[in-house]
């Protein structure tokens, strides 16, 4: 494959796991890769291990779940992108996504998983709308989605935490979040990556369900198969389905044909996030 | 109902603040912390439809304090609760740290407290509650975090002297007196690094939040968070004082050596980050 300008694809959550072997991956198909990573350290560690020339990829790290992070994030983004020859943006992957044990609030006061999990993608695409022009957006979802609805009652479950609930949520939010933005004219999947081995169940977990999953992930895939299904998105965009296994369109959760649902949600994180999608398109 | 929190930027402050506006009391809220201030204002006014005004102080400082409350004073504002949630735990053992920032937990624990207490106390509506964050390490004494815990006797103590003086004003003073709160990521390490006792004597969030703001209202004096750690309230005074002190030092000195193993960071100890409330 020989471009004289090289495509550019973001990954949040990409110094470990799914977003890593991804990131190895597109370097491998020829793409330029934007790393993002939780911390600096984190960064660092995964530059190490890629044995790639510097300008195929660029480090940033941020905490997703504080939204002023994510907002520095995207100017200092935009920042290196308008540097570029290219100065687009080809596709956004919005991966970082975690498991916490214990409800825990975000410097806004939102439940961490919610934050992290959902709201930090929905406001990243938002904010890098005007380098998307013809990108392509993609989450990470899981499977895990299929048997929840959203908890319109207590949507932070404030009142009684259960860690899969939340998880569970943050990640239908996900798919029903793409199906919006297709809606709006953003091309957008979400990918189900099925069981994989990482450490998201062991790094903002104690206890027993540590060990549990600890004993779940030894029966998971190597984290290059889901990372096939992104590559085969960035290299078939205009791919028909929503949600991808595989790089197969699959069967999701009904609830995300629900346009009551769907529009309801988005309209919540537009106001969680204090933005308008419809005045960011005009830009 | 008008509620003033300190130490509304932090973990636990930021969950009560979250508690309170789900309640539809409308709340004053300070904190050092300028920008994590002005996310929790804007993440509330996001979600709830309450009057919220933040003002950045610093509670240490005598003059920053008065300016305060002669600007709430001025606005004819007057309060029907007060959250004292601003506390600080950088401690580990007594001669490895600089001696300011053994003092500044008594500064800012202590004495921070009582001025903006006695300060709000005058802005009052009747009835009045105040909520004064304790900690279960108030119940022994604890070496590596000795005064923190001495701080936190302290505002035991005093909470319940407090609440009897000011019954007949109508005035109830409550004692949150929880084990660990998860009120940020590195917390999750340092309970881990605890191991059993860790998770088991850690309270959850959001329960704590609500059950404070129920307890309070009803006039109880103290909460203790979680079956645990009530019978280790109860246990505990049973035992010679001496052998509990022991007995923490060991569980300390065990956890502080797998914090360090697993930490990054091998300057942060693990008493930096566990029981960490407010600021």
């Amino acid at each position: 494959m020989i471009k004289q300008i090289k495509k550019i694809v973001i990954v949040t959550g990409a110094t470990s796991g799914i977003g890593y072997a991804t990131v190895i991956k597109l370097l491998e198909h020829g793409y330029s890769v934007i790393a993002v990573g939780s911390k600096l350290e984190s960064c660092q560690k995964a530059r190490e291990g890629i044995n790639i020339p510097t300008p195929m990829i660029k480090f940033f790290h941020a905490n997703l779940a504080n939204q002023q992070e994510v907002t520095d994030l995207a100017s200092d983004i935009k920042k290196y992108v308008l540097s570029q020859t290219d100065s687009q943006l080809y596709c956004l992957i919005n991966n970082a996504g975690g498991v916490r044990d214990w409800y825990m609030t975000t410097a806004e006061g939102y439940e961490y998983q919610f934050a992290l999990n959902h709201l930090s993608g929905f406001l990243l695409t938002y904010l890098l709308l005007p380098l998307l022009k013809n990108g392509i957006v993609l989450f990470t979802s899981s499977s895990s989605h299929k048997h929840m609805k959203i908890h319109w009652r207590d949507i932070m479950f404030q009142k009684w935490y259960f860690v899969l609930s939340a998880y569970k949520q943050s990640k239908l939010c996900n798919v029903m979040t793409v199906k919006e933005l297709n809606k709006r004219g953003i091309k957008s999947f979400a990918v189900d990556p099925g069981l994989v081995q990482t450490d998201i169940g062991t790094k903002g977990m104690t206890g027993i369900s540590r060990l549990v999953w600890n004993i779940r992930k030894k029966s998971g895939c190597n984290p290059e198969v889901p990372a096939s299904t992104y590559i085969y998105l960035c290299n078939h965009p205009n791919a028909q389905g929503l949600y991808f296994h595989n790089c197969q369109s699959v069967s999701y959760n009904k609830e995300v044909d629900k346009d009551a649902e769907t529009t309801r949600l988005f309209a919540l994180s537009e106001k969680l996030c204090g933005i308008s999608y419809q005045e960011g398109l005009l830009l | 109902m008008n509620v003033f929190i300190t130490g509304a930027a932090g973990g636990l402050g930021r969950a009560m603040a979250v508690e309170c506006a789900e309640r539809g009391y409308n709340i004053v809220l300070t904190d050092c912390d300028k920008i994590h201030l002005e996310q929790i204002k804007n993440g509330l006014s996001r979600q709830f439809d309450v009057n919220i005004e933040t003002i950045v102080c610093d509670l240490t400082d005598k003059d920053a304090v008065m300016t305060m409350v002669q600007y709430l004073d001025s606005k004819h504002m007057r309060f029907d609760m007060m959250l004292n949630i601003a506390g600080i735990d950088n401690e580990g053992a007594f001669v490895s740290r600089e001696c300011d920032q053994i003092v500044d937990i008594i500064k800012v624990n202590v004495e921070a407290t009582l001025q903006i207490t006695y300060e709000i106390l005058k802005l009052r509506n009747t009835p009045f509650y105040i909520v004064f964050v304790s900690s279960l390490a108030s119940q022994f004494p604890m070496p590596l975090k000795a005064t923190y815990a001495a701080s936190k006797r302290f505002l035991f103590d005093f909470a319940l002297s407090l609440s009897v003086e000011l019954k007949a004003s109508d005035v109830s003073v409550l004692a949150l007196c929880p084990g660990g709160l998860v009120t940020n990521p590195t917390v999750i390490q340092a309970i881990d690094a605890q191991g059993f006792w860790g998770k088991a004597t850690t309270n959850r969030l959001e329960i704590v939040s609500r059950k404070t703001i129920q307890k309070v209202l009803h006039g109880d004096t103290v909460y203790f968070p979680g079956f645990l750690n009530n019978l280790f309230r109860f246990i505990t005074p049973l035992l010679p004082r001496g052998i509990v002190a022991n007995l923490i030092h060991q569980r300390w000195i065990k956890s502080q050596a797998k914090w360090l193993k697993t930490c990054r960071e091998p300057s942060t100890s693990i008493a930096d980050t566990i029981v960490k409330q407010g600021i």
